[in-house]
C-alpha cells in the first residue's frame, strides 16, 4: 500500500465515525429524569449559629465514628474543613464582608449528579425522592465521583485496606423512608434547614427574600446552579465596608467579590448540569469500541487481497516471459546446432544462460526494495 | 329711648369685644402651638398631591402633614432632604406626573422610594420612607425589633403620615393640588392637624407578668425564666420621648406585637405554642418549629440591637443543662 491510498481510507474514516459521534452526542443529552416532587432541604444561613448540632446528629444517625474533638469544640469552624467519609456534614465559618456567616456544608443531591455521570459502575442513583444514593456492592474504588463533583464532597475510606467505599451524605434516605425528618434538620435549633418539596422550598425562599428586603441576597443558590440542587442556600445580604468599596471596585474587574462568592458558593458552576458535559464524550465510547475495529479491519483485509491479486498477476507475468525467454534460446540454441554443430551449440546455450541469470540478478537487485 | 340707646351701645360693644377676644384666643393658639422654626420655614407642612392636571374630585389619599420642626431639629443638615442644595417645597420638582427639573422622579417616589441608587457624586437623595427604615436599622435601639419584623403596609400606616384635618375644606383641596393654597392657610391646616395629635399611651411593662416560664420544650436543657418586664421595660426606656417611635408606634400595643406577632394587638396575647408546633408543620414549612421560633425571635432581637452576652452558641446562659 502507498501512502496516497493510506491516506485516502484513513481519511474517510475519519469522516464517517464523526458523523456517527455527533449523532451518539446529539442523541444522549440527557439521561437523568427530573423528579417534579422530589424532597430539598433550604439552608438559610442567616439563621446558622454555628452550634455544630447538624454535625451532630449527623454523627449519630448514621453511626460514623467519634470525631477527635467533639462537636461542643467550636473553633473548628473557623477552618475551611471538608466533607469526608466519616464527617459526611461540616458547618464552616465565613467571612461575609466583615461579618461572621456560617454554612453548612453537605451533598447537594443535584437533579442530575455530576458523581453519577463520571461512574461507570452506576453506583450513584439519582432517587425519586430527591436523594443521591450511592451503592457500593459495584464500586470498584476507583474516585471518578470525587474529580466529577464540583463541590467537592465525596470522600473516600482511605484507611479500610479491603474494599474502601466512598461514602457521602445520604440525605437519611432510609430515615426519610420511614417518615422522619433527615438528622441534621431535625436537630438544628435555629430551622436555618427547612426541609420540603424542592418546589415548595422555591416559594419559601423567594417569600423570605421579598419580605425582608435588604436582608437576603436576590439568588436561591442551588435554584439552577448545576442544573439544579435539592439543598438550597440563602445567603444574607452584607453591604461592604465603606474602606474596602475602592477595593471592591478594584476587585470586580478580577473576580467576583460577591456575598455568595465570599460564602463559598461558586456561581460560575453555571446552570447547565455537570453531567452533559461529559454525556456526549462518554457516549461515544460504545460507537468507537464497536465499529472502529470492523472498519479499520475491513481496510486492512482489503489491502491485503489487492496484494495478494497484484503478486499473483506479477507472477504469472514473469513466467510468461520466463517461458518465452526460453523457447527464444531454444530456437536460438537449435539453429546454431544446425549450422555450426553440439559443440558450439552448448557453448552458446550456456553463454546465454549465464547473460539471462546476470540479467536477472541484477534486475532483482535494483527492484529489490518493492518486495 | 335714652335707655335703649345704651342698652343698644353696651350689646354692641359686648359683640366687639366677644369678636375680638374670639379672634385673639384663635391667633394665640397657633403662635402658642407651633414654635417656629431657626430656618424661618414653616413649622408644619400640609404637602398636596400638586399636580398640572385638574383632579376635580380630590386625591385619592389624604394629604400629608409634615412637621418641618421636628424633622429640623433631628436632621439638622438641610441638604438631606433638600438634595439640590436649593430648599424649595418637595412639590416645585416633584409632582404626581413627575418634571423635566425632578429627573421624572414622581411625588410618589420621592416621598416613598426605598431602593434609591447611590449617587457616584453629590447628594444621595432619601425619601420619607428609606430615611425612617434606615433609622430604623441603624439606630440600635430600634434595630432589635426591626430586625426581626417588618411593619405592615396597611392603611393604618398610611395614615401615620396621610392625617390632614378634617376641617380642610374641598375648596381648599383643590387650591392645594394646583399649588395655589396660600402658605398661611397651608400652615393653619398643618398646625391644626399636628396640634390635634396626641401620642399614644403605650402599655407599660407593669401590665405584663414580671416572669414567664419557658418550659414547654424542658428536656436536655432546664426550663428558662424569660424576665419579660425587665425586656420590656428595657426597651420602652430606650425608645421614650423619641418622635419617630412616638408617631409609628400608634397603638398601646405595638411594642409587644414585635414577639407577639401574627395575633391581633391584644394585651393578652396567644401562646407562642399555639401558632409553633414542636414538631415542624407540614402544611405551613415556613413556619418555624417553636424550639426555633424561640431562638430566632431572641437571638434575632439580640443580635439586632448587638447585645454582646449570651452568645448564640452558649446554650446554659439561658437555659440550665440538666444533668
Amino acid at each position: 500500500m502507498n501512502r496516497r491510498k493510506f491516506l485516502a481510507i484513513m481519511g474517510s474514516a475519519g469522516v464517517i465515525s464523526a458523523l456517527g459521534t455527533a449523532k451518539v452526542a446529539n442523541a444522549g443529552v440527557h439521561t437523568f429524569p427530573y423528579y417534579a416532587d422530589s424532597y430539598g432541604v433550604l439552608h438559610d444561613t442567616t439563621r446558622c449559629i454555628g452550634c455544630r448540632r447538624c454535625e451532630e446528629a449527623c454523627n449519630a444517625v448514621n453511626h460514623l465514628p467519634k470525631p477527635k474533638k467533639p462537636f461542643t469544640d467550636l473553633s473548628v469552624t473557623s477552618t475551611k474543613r471538608r466533607t469526608s467519609a466519616y464527617e459526611w456534614t461540616v458547618v464552616n465559618k465565613y467571612n461575609v464582608n466583615g461579618k461572621d456567616v456560617f454554612r453548612k456544608l453537605q451533598c447537594f443531591h443535584c437533579n442530575d449528579p455530576a458523581c453519577a455521570s463520571a461512574c461507570f459502575a452506576k453506583c450513584f442513583q439519582k432517587q425519586p425522592d430527591g436523594s443521591v444514593t450511592y451503592d457500593g456492592t459495584q464500586c470498584v474504588g476507583c474516585r471518578y465521583c470525587m474529580v466529577a463533583c464540583p463541590f467537592y464532597v465525596p470522600g473516600f475510606q482511605y484507611d479500610e485496606a479491603f474494599d474502601p467505599l466512598v461514602q457521602k451524605c445520604t440525605f437519611c434516605e432510609p430515615r426519610l423512608k420511614e417518615g422522619k425528618l433527615p438528622g441534621c434538620v431535625e436537630a438544628c435549633p435555629m430551622d436555618a434547614l427547612t426541609f420540603g418539596r424542592r418546589s415548595d422550598l422555591i416559594k419559601i425562599a423567594r417569600s423570605r427574600i421579598n419580605e425582608t428586603p435588604g436582608k437576603y441576597v436576590n439568588y436561591v443558590y442551588g435554584e439552577h446552579d448545576a442544573g439544579g440542587t435539592a439543598w438550597m442556600v440563602l445567603s444574607p445580604a452584607v453591604e461592604a465596608p465603606a474602606v474596602a468599596k475602592d477595593a471592591k471596585a478594584h476587585a470586580d474587574a478580577h473576580g467576583d467579590t460577591s456575598e455568595l462568592k465570599q460564602l463559598g458558593l461558586d456561581k460560575h458552576l453555571g446552570t447547565q448540569p455537570m453531567g452533559e458535559l461529559t454525556y456526549g464524550a462518554l457516549g461515544t465510547v460504545p460507537m468507537i469500541v464497536a465499529f472502529w475495529p470492523v472498519l479499520f479491519g475491513g481496510a486492512y483485509a482489503m489491502t491485503k487481497r489487492r496484494e495478494a491479486i497484484f503478486k499473483a498477476e506479477k507472477d504469472a507475468h514473469v513466467k510468461e516471459t520466463k517461458d518465452d525467454l526460453a523457447a527464444a534460446v531454444d530456437a536460438a540454441v537449435r539453429k546454431i546446432e544446425e549450422t555450426q554443430g553440439p559443440g558450439a551449440a552448448d557453448t552458446a546455450r550456456r553463454a546465454m544462460t549465464d547473460a539471462l541469470k546476470a540479467r536477472e540478478a541484477a534486475c532483482c537487485k535494483e527492484h529489490g526494495e518493492d518486495k | 329711648m335714652r335707655n335703649g340707646t345704651s342698652l343698644l351701645l353696651l350689646a354692641a360693644l359686648a359683640l366687639a369685644g366677644a369678636a375680638c377676644l374670639t379672634a385673639l384666643g384663635a391667633g394665640s393658639a397657633t403662635a402658642a402651638a407651633l414654635e417656629p422654626t431657626d430656618s424661618g420655614a414653616p413649622s408644619a407642612i400640609v404637602m398636596f398631591p400638586v399636580s398640572a392636571k385638574p383632579n376635580p374630585k380630590g386625591a385619592a389619599m389624604k394629604p400629608a402633614v409634615f412637621n418641618h420642626l421636628i424633622h429640623e431639629k433631628k436632621i439638622g443638615n438641610c441638604e438631606t432632604c433638600h438634595h439640590t442644595g436649593d430648599p424649595v417645597a418637595c412639590s416645585t420638582c416633584h409632582t404626581t406626573e413627575g418634571k423635566a427639573e425632578g429627573n421624572f422622579v414622581t411625588l410618589d417616589r420621592a416621598m416613598h422610594a426605598t431602593n434609591i441608587a447611590k449617587r457616584a457624586k453629590g447628594n444621595t437623595p432619601v425619601s420619607c420612607v428609606s430615611c425612617h427604615e434606615q433609622q430604623t436599622k441603624e439606630r440600635r435601639e430600634c434595630a432589635g425589633c426591626h430586625a426581626i419584623v417588618t411593619p405592615k403596609r396597611d392603611q393604618a400606616w398610611c395614615a401615620t403620615c396621610h392625617n390632614v384635618t378634617s376641617s380642610m375644606t374641598p375648596e381648599q383641596l383643590q387650591q392645594g393640588i394646583k399649588g395655589k393654597l396660600s402658605p398661611d392657610q397651608n400652615e393653619a391646616l398643618a398646625a391644626e392637624t399636628v396640634q390635634s395629635q396626641k401620642a399614644v399611651q403605650p402599655l407599660t411593662a407593669m401590665q405584663g407578668p414580671l416572669k414567664v416560664t419557658i418550659d414547654a420544650l424542658a428536656d436536655k436543657y432546664e426550663p428558662n425564666n424569660f424576665t419579660h418586664r425587665r425586656h420590656v421595660a428595657s426597651l420602652m426606656e430606650r425608645i421614650k420621648g423619641d418622635k419617630l417611635a412616638e408617631a409609628f408606634h400608634n397603638k398601646p400595643e405595638t411594642l409587644c406585637s414585635t414577639c407577639h406577632h401574627r395575633s391581633p394587638l391584644s394585651a393578652t396575647p396567644p401562646k407562642c405554642g399555639s401558632c409553633h408546633t414542636k414538631e415542624i408543620d407540614p402544611k405551613n414549612p415556613n413556619r418555624p418549629n417553636l424550639k426555633a421560633a424561640y431562638h430566632l425571635q431572641c437571638m434575632g432581637c439580640h443580635q439586632g440591637m448587638n447585645v454582646g452576652r449570651p452568645k448564640n452558641t452558649d446554650c446554659t446562659t439561658c437555659h440550665k443543662a440538666r444533668p
